[in-house]
């Protein structure tokens, strides 16, 4: 694993350790109610009602990142749940049915109060719902309906007139939505909602993703990145889950104030960068070394993910008085932003010249097959735009097809080939 | 073809969510897309290989490469994601100009997920498809309009019920391979001509002698061809029933034509058409599990390309072992046959079925 660069990074994983362990704490001695829900959900409901929440894609991050995935997901296949099925959403749900198949990270996942996710995929409802039936808890779905109102630059228009973009009948129904979970979170936490609190909450979130966002800007103005991707991602995340809490605002201050001293004191995460590269995807937890894997030989590094960037343009929103409608447009497109025609493809290409990126790695995970969509517009884009790309097809969480050597080689192949030649950069 | 030569506007839709009463009534003839599945050059330009089903890839090659003039609308319906993604990579490709002759496409944003919430959306996002064809066609669809469109619609929904009854009981008067089509066939054919041409095939089946074999349902991947139907029958089985929009579960119930027909119809598509996306799973399992107790043994369907059914299989298998109902695994792709060794086992299977007295 590559050394931490930033005391921040540091910092961030040991406070999800430790938050982490309290967690366990609280469910397991003191009873307290939490819960395990998709990313892409409403989170910021939970937190107004101090309901603790564990995202699915971070545990199963976990797993993979710790090699547990494999016996996992072999373990689900034993049990007749076939190989083509989604692995990315259903590995924390394989680390719950067969347990016994290896030991979960940092003790496992305690018998949460509730599962919620938003009905994205096909899939997911099943996984919820075995899940469920598992834990012998509750699964509340919330249904998405589709955006047909698609101006290509959305980022432009997210911020202050998201009412018209995300379109009024689909804010409506999330808003409607909204409602019953925050029922069954008032059920048990025997608590009142306060809208009010969740506004203030909603300011946090707003103050976090601007802090976010002046380090993307450092990133892309500063001659070379002062922080590489997998210290982005740990940050960002860290506080993703928690947004708008006071230590994720005060650690998202943290590492902007860490990565803007960087840049005043010349500080670049490869001192020989050379090429600026982007990953397009999720991360790929079980080899987060392949990130570094470029620098040493050909100054490639990578600058710029998701993680960080939809950070600003994917949560800031401004005008908060309605904050349960504000809070529904922050959810209810996310994954047409971040994977599908035409709002994928048109952000990772302004991404990629904001961030005067000079070749993209795009990741289509088969394991998981609802997020590997999108895919052929984006690197077609990438390409039109002048930038070179590379498909990886791979599993952000099942290393059991990962060659990593190989990988390595057809990278640098590609570098070579592709991206040094074509920017006179070969030594 | 023949309607668009005939001053028809053709209206495509991708599958059993969208409502074919509210085309209809629009002055539309309605049409489910299903080309066969072949080469597809488009899709293999822009959609991820292994990634959409055969069929999805087939339509979307069919719509935007210009194959398809005749149809002057295609409606898309949110009831299952593969589609959801189809609208959204169509209009990409009008955006850039990368089809050709692309007909105008629609996205009725029906949910299936059971909620009063879910259910109100549905109604107001039909209230918008039919504010949408009276736009696009310049002519308001009236009361009387919607009400001929389902009562033609209705007449078909009780011809297939008539066919589907030959299917029931002991002695099965239809195969599998033979009820698949002429189910099927509601989706292409002008449903005022389908009664009559339904009843006619009924009263021809139902003097013949019963089909011989064990009686088997299919539950999996919906099959809008007979491969697996073909497959199974030749090893002294009959396939009574499949849980599917493309057999057994068609056109569903009868809609009431109550005061507010609109209502009714959003309902029925909502409450009565299966879909991936139907939850909680106990209304998609009732259907299944009565199926299921009528017949000698089940065999579920899971293709390749399968990455949603695959979830319920372990459940259901087990819940078929506590009811003692046997059943079958296919993990090939049926379209381009049955390998030896799966036929090999499929009659194995049949073979060790117990009778049911």
């Amino acid at each position: 694993m590559a050394e931490k660069q930033l005391e921040c990074t540091v910092a961030a994983a040991e406070h999800q350790k430790a938050w982490f362990a309290q967690l366990r704490r609280d469910v397991f001695e003191n009873q307290k109610p939490y819960a395990i829900v998709q990313a892409d959900m409403p989170l910021e409901l939970f937190q107004a009602m101090d309901v603790p929440v564990v995202s699915n894609q971070w545990w199963a991050a976990m797993i993979s990142a710790k090699r547990l995935a494999a016996a996992y997901l072999d373990a689900m296949n034993a049990c007749g749940f076939h190989e083509g099925l989604c692995r990315y959403c259903s590995l924390p749900l394989a680390s719950t049915l067969c347990a016994d198949a290896a030991p979960a990270p940092w003790g496992g996942l305690p018998r949460p109060a509730l599962l919620s996710a938003r009905l994205t995929c096909d899939c997911i409802q099943r996984v919820f719902e075995i899940w469920a039936e598992a834990f012998g808890t509750e699964f509340i779905p919330l249904d998405v309906p589709g955006a047909a109102n698609l101006p290509p630059k959305w980022w432009e228009l997210s911020r202050y007139r998201w009412s018209e973009l995300f379109e009024e009948h689909r804010l409506d129904f999330m808003v409607a939505q909204f409602y019953r979970l925050i029922r069954s979170l008032e059920r048990i936490t025997s608590r009142k909602f306060d809208l009010e609190r969740l506004q203030c909450l909603m300011e946090g979130v707003n103050r976090q993703e601007e802090y976010f966002e002046e380090v993307r800007d450092l990133i892309c103005s500063a001659p070379r990145t002062p922080v590489r991707m997998q210290e982005q991602v740990s940050n960002v995340m860290a506080t993703q889950w928690l947004r708008g809490t006071e230590w994720a605002i005060s650690h998202a201050k943290r590492f902007r104030d860490e990565v803007k001293a960087r840049v005043e004191q010349n500080r670049s995460a490869c001192p020989a960068e050379r090429l600026r590269l982007m990953w397009v995807g999720a991360g790929l937890w079980h080899d987060m070394d392949f990130y570094t894997a470029f620098e040493a030989e050909y100054g490639a590094v990578f600058v710029w993910s998701m993680y960080l960037a939809f950070g600003p343009d994917g949560y800031i929103r401004y005008g908060l008085e309605d904050p349960l409608k504000v809070l529904a447009s922050r959810t209810v497109s996310m994954n047409e932003q971040l994977h599908n025609p035409p709002w994928a493809n048109e952000w990772i290409v302004d991404q990629a010249k904001r961030h005067r990126v000079d070749a993209a790695l795009v990741l289509t995970p088969l394991g998981t097959r609802p997020s590997a969509t999108g895919n052929r517009f984006i690197e077609l884009a990438l390409e039109r735009a002048g930038i070179p790309v590379l498909s990886v097809f791979a599993d952000m969480v099942d290393a059991r097809s990962w060659d990593a050597s190989e990988m390595r080689c057809k990278v640098a192949r590609f570098l070579e080939e592709r991206v040094m030649r074509r920017e006179g950069k070969v030594p | 073809m023949e309607k668009d030569r005939a001053g028809i506007p053709v209206a495509g839709f991708t599958s059993n969510t969208v409502p074919w009463e509210l085309l209809r009534a629009a002055g539309y003839f309605p049409l489910v897309l299903n080309p066969p599945c072949g080469p597809a050059p488009l899709a293999s330009q822009f959609m991820e290989d292994g990634v959409f089903s055969a069929r999805m890839r087939s339509i979307f090659d069919g719509v935007s490469s210009g194959a398809w003039q005749f149809l002057k609308l295609v409606v898309i319906p949110r009831t299952s994601e593969p589609e959801h993604k189809l609208y959204l990579y169509l209009r990409e490709i009008a955006r850039h100009g990368m089809g050709k002759s692309l007909p105008d496409v629609y996205l009725y944003n029906l949910l299936q997920a059971r909620s009063p919430e879910g259910e109100e959306y549905g109604i107001q996002r039909t209230r918008d498809l039919k504010q949408y064809l009276e736009e696009s066609t310049g002519r308001r669809i009236e009361p009387a309009d919607l009400a001929r469109a389902l009562g033609e619609s209705n007449q078909a929904r009780q011809a297939i019920g008539n066919l589907l009854s030959l299917r029931h009981g002991p002695e099965p008067r239809l195969t599998g391979t033979e009820a698949l089509p002429l189910i099927g066939a509601i989706y292409f054919m002008d449903r005022a001509e389908y009664p009559e041409l339904a009843a006619q095939a009924a009263a021809e089946l139902a003097g013949r002698p019963p089909a011989r074999g064990m009686r088997l349902l299919i539950k999996g991947t919906p099959l809008h061809h007979a491969g697996l139907h073909k497959a199974i029958e030749s090893h002294n089985a009959v396939v009574v029933a499949e849980d599917d929009w493309w057999g057994s579960r068609s056109l569903g119930r009868q809609i009431a034509a109550e005061d507010d027909i609109l209502r009714s119809i959003a309902n029925a598509y909502y409450c009565d058409a299966p879909g991936p996306r139907v939850f909680p799973r106990d209304i998609n399992d009732s259907w299944f599990f009565a199926a299921a107790e009528r017949v000698d043994g089940v065999v579920f369907y899971l293709p390749p390309e399968d990455d949603v059914l695959g979830w319920d299989y372990p459940r259901l298998r087990e819940a078929l072992a506590q009811r003692g109902i046997p059943s079958f695994l296919v993990r090939e792709d049926a379209a381009e046959g049955l390998s030896s060794e799966c036929h090999q086992n499929l009659e194995e299977f049949v073979a060790k079925l117990p009778v049911k007295s």
